[in-house]
């Protein structure tokens, strides 16, 4: 009972704060437009969006306020899942029913784009989501249904104005070779860490003098901060490809995806061989005892043992190492490598906001994408003793 | 050179001979020249305080730790001779913290040993299902959870499970029964001396606990700070301990404990008194100072009469907490005695039936001896 009114208590501070959050969204502009990519906005807030957008918007705030003061919790959850839901729904239909609106005079280029309230509003939404303990399948269902909205929307054209997808659609196909040579990068630079690292974290853990010389090297190596490192591969790198000409037939020069994929593989070494190391230390030395105890030679504790009980901490590694690899791959383009970074900083180079936010927007989404489909696969391969440990 | 010989059990062999075995830690000396004789198919108990070299010594026996000097043979063999993971596969090893293996279940911890000896597949569940039952866990409970699923005391019982697991000749335990409620303990270790009367193997058993070490041990060996003070059979110990150590080591109720070196099934009287109704006069005359037992038709016991003061006393004992097993020890017989308020406890057999009695007049007899 008392821990009820606790975690109500709780809850409705979260519930005042998100409000507080909707409400500031009200006071910044909404939305913007532009004549072209690169011309001036021009910003529309709120208040000034005309009875029904208002209306559409206000219906989330108003959802989960009476829901906080309904004392039946089954339907306040209820309410609250139909709140987060239009949360999410309204701005996207505010913003392209009001965006074509804006764009519908200003001529072939004009787009339109969500604008900071749009982006507090979403904010104050995500709180919505962040509140609930456990995502129920129904808030689920319901964020589905939203998305599925929003691409029938998406296809009977309601965003083609939108400048993120304008922007999409201008680059075409070499959207998608960005987005491969992105995830080729991550992927062979994280391969090559996973070749060197693991060994090397074994080698660590059996040979206390490569521990001694491993720690540090990594350690200083984590410190470079990522551009410098990036540049202090050219000149070597430069240097060998003028020695060996046959190694720029393989792509190995100064400049390009080759000192990227070097550079993005030795930041990766760190967490594969920091969790592989400590996955394989950590181990209760009691259990290694008796498993000697009972008559275990190596290979078979190495086998019984040790490697069932590191693997999964070896797979959080890696999974560290590719969500780490994959945002730092934006910086390939710095020392001309591919990638998603190319649409983040030709954007900056051109001032299109569109462009920078529509790279940033994709690599958060292969991010998030591939971080889940990992964590599925260390769920596989986790054993069902150490699955129920977790929980 | 004189070997600082301790006195050895007579009638049996030695399995183990250490000599002048020392082992060092860095600075600290765990082991200082200890002179030990293990005797064959016999229950040896170490016994001292905490940090006093018994795990240590343990591990020299199944060579886990190097010996800085000194050797231990084994019959004619010394142990630098022997493959290690054969010698530790002959010898069940109940480790002191446990140590199951985290990612296994009950049932695939305690076939460890089975399985790394390359056993027949078939039968070894059963065998399992067996081990459990053995260390008083229900297979159907326990047999699929997982070590982090398991209380202290329940995961200690399924280590000793384990060290029993492939029926090792030769058995370690370190404090297997540490973690335990004394009346599980007292169940454990009942049942573990009916184990070793049937089975006889070779057991070194490491404890804290005087009771249980003088309980269990056909030879005690006392430890202090890394060496043997006195090793010899519980009862010339009791009788004559060696130093103020030792003896305070024992304890003030030295007399009491040596009850517990008896059992119950060697000193009762097997001709009782006992019949299916009530005790008629000619059968429990007003001046008999026996007891009577009345049985119901399995020959269990359900009511004991004794004459005192002119009054036909009776008491219901138809309890496993009034009547005492073969293998409980006089004092367990004497807390009974005491408790039922007659000068009797019936001793029931493994299945309840009355085996005998044991009477105040014995007790009294053997403290005095
Ligand atoms: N791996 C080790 N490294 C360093 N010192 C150790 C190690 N194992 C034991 N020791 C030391 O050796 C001495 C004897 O230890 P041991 O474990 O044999 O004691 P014990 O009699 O089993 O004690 P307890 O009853 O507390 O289990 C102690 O002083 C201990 O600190
Ligand atoms: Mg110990």
């Amino acid at each position: 009972m008392n821990r009820n009114i606790l975690q109500r208590r709780a809850l409705d501070k979260q519930v005042a704060f998100a409000l507080f959050l909707f409400l500031v969204s009200f006071t910044l502009p909404f939305l913007q437009s532009r004549e072209n990519r690169i011309s001036e906005e021009f910003t529309v807030s709120a208040f000034s969006l005309g009875i029904g957008p208002i209306l559409l918007l206000l219906l989330a705030p108003l959802v989960i306020l009476t829901s906080a003061f309904i004392p039946n919790r089954k339907r306040a959850a209820l309410l609250s899942t139909v709140a987060a839901a239009f949360g999410i729904f309204s701005p996207l239909l505010v913003l392209s029913i009001v965006g074509n609106a804006l764009v519908a005079d200003l001529g072939a280029f004009a787009r339109y784009s969500p604008a900071s309230g749009m982006y507090v509003y979403l904010a104050a939404v995500s709180i919505l989501y962040l509140m609930k303990q456990k995502a129920q399948s129904r808030d689920k269902v319901a964020l589905f249904l939203v998305m599925l909205l929003a691409i029938g929307m998406g296809f009977i054209g309601m965003f083609d104005r939108l400048g993120i997808l304008l922007e999409a659609r201008n680059l075409g196909t070499r959207l998608w070779r960005e987005i491969l040579a992105h995830v080729r990068i991550t992927g062979v630079s994280l391969l090559i860490s996973m070749v060197i690292g693991i060994p090397i974290a074994f080698l660590a853990f059996i040979n206390k003098a490569v521990r001694r010389v491993v720690f540090p090297i990594l350690n200083v190596l984590q410190t470079i901060p990522g551009i410098a490192l990036f540049g202090l591969l050219i000149a070597p790198l430069a240097a060998l490809s003028m020695a060996f000409p046959v190694l720029r037939e393989w792509g190995i020069q100064g400049i390009g995806n080759a000192p990227a994929i070097i550079a993005l593989s030795m930041y990766a070494l760190y967490p594969i061989i920091r969790y592989t190391y400590t996955s394989l230390s950590g181990i209760d030395e009691q259990v290694v005892l008796a498993a000697k105890g009972m008559g275990m030679n190596s290979t078979q504790i190495w086998k019984i043992v040790r490697l069932p009980l590191a693997t999964v901490g070896i797979l959080h590694g890696i999974r560290v190492a590719l969500v780490q690899t994959l945002g730092n791959a934006t910086l390939a383009k710095l020392i001309g490598g591919d990638g998603l970074g190319v649409l983040v900083f030709e954007g900056l180079g051109q001032a299109s906001v569109d462009m920078v936010l529509l790279g940033m927007l994709l690599i958060i989404a292969l991010t998030v994408i591939s971080d889940r489909l990992f964590q599925f696969l260390i769920n596989v391969f986790t054993p069902a003793s150490l699955i129920r440990e977790e929980r | 050179m004189q070997l600082p010989f301790h006195p050895i059990l007579s009638d049996t062999s030695i399995f183990l001979q250490a000599e002048r075995i020392s082992v060092r830690y860095g600075e600290t000396e765990a082991l200082k020249e200890v002179f030990l004789q293990i005797p064959t198919n016999r229950v040896t108990v170490l016994i001292g305080p905490s940090g006093c070299g018994k795990s240590t010594t343990l591990r020299c026996i199944n060579a886990l730790v190097k010996l800085s000097s000194g050797v231990i043979s084994y019959g004619d063999e010394s142990i630098q001779n022997m493959s290690e993971t054969q010698l530790r596969r002959t010898m069940g090893y109940a480790i002191q913290s446990v140590g199951l293996m985290p990612h296994l279940s009950v049932e695939e911890n305690v076939d460890l040993v089975p399985r790394l000896l390359g056993w027949e597949r078939s039968g070894r569940g059963e065998r399992v299902g067996r081990l459990l039952n053995l260390v008083r866990l229900e297979p159907g409970i326990y047999r699929n959870k997982y070590p982090h699923e398991l209380s202290g005391g329940e995961a200690q019982r399924v280590g000793v499970a384990r060290a029993l697991g492939a029926d090792p000749p030769v058995l370690l335990m370190d404090e297997p029964f540490g973690a335990v409620d004394p009346l599980t303990r007292e169940q454990l270790q009942d049942e573990f001396i009916r184990i070793q009367r049937q089975l006889k193997k070779t057991v070194i058993f490491v404890t804290h606990d005087i009771d249980e070490a003088i309980r269990l041990a056909d030879y005690l060996v006392i430890m202090k700070e890394g060496e043997v003070v006195q090793a010899d059979t519980p009862e010339k110990i009791l009788s004559s301990p060696q130093d103020d150590f030792v003896e305070r080591f024992l304890g003030p109720d030295r007399s009491l404990k040596r009850l517990s070196l008896f059992t119950a099934d060697h000193c009762c009287i097997q001709e009782v008194l006992s019949g299916l109704e009530g005790p008629s006069k000619s059968v429990l005359p007003e001046d008999s100072t026996r007891c009577y037992w009345q049985v119901d038709e399995g020959n269990r016991p359900l009511k004991g009469f004794m004459w005192i003061n002119g009054r036909l006393v009776s008491r219901v004992v138809h309890s496993v907490n009034h009547t005492v097993q073969t293998y409980s020890s006089m004092r367990e017989c004497m807390a009974t005695i005491l408790s039922l308020g007659l000068p009797a406890a019936a001793v029931v057999d493994d299945e309840g039936h009355l085996f005998g009695e044991v009477r105040f007049e014995t007790i009294q007899t053997i403290s005095v001896s």
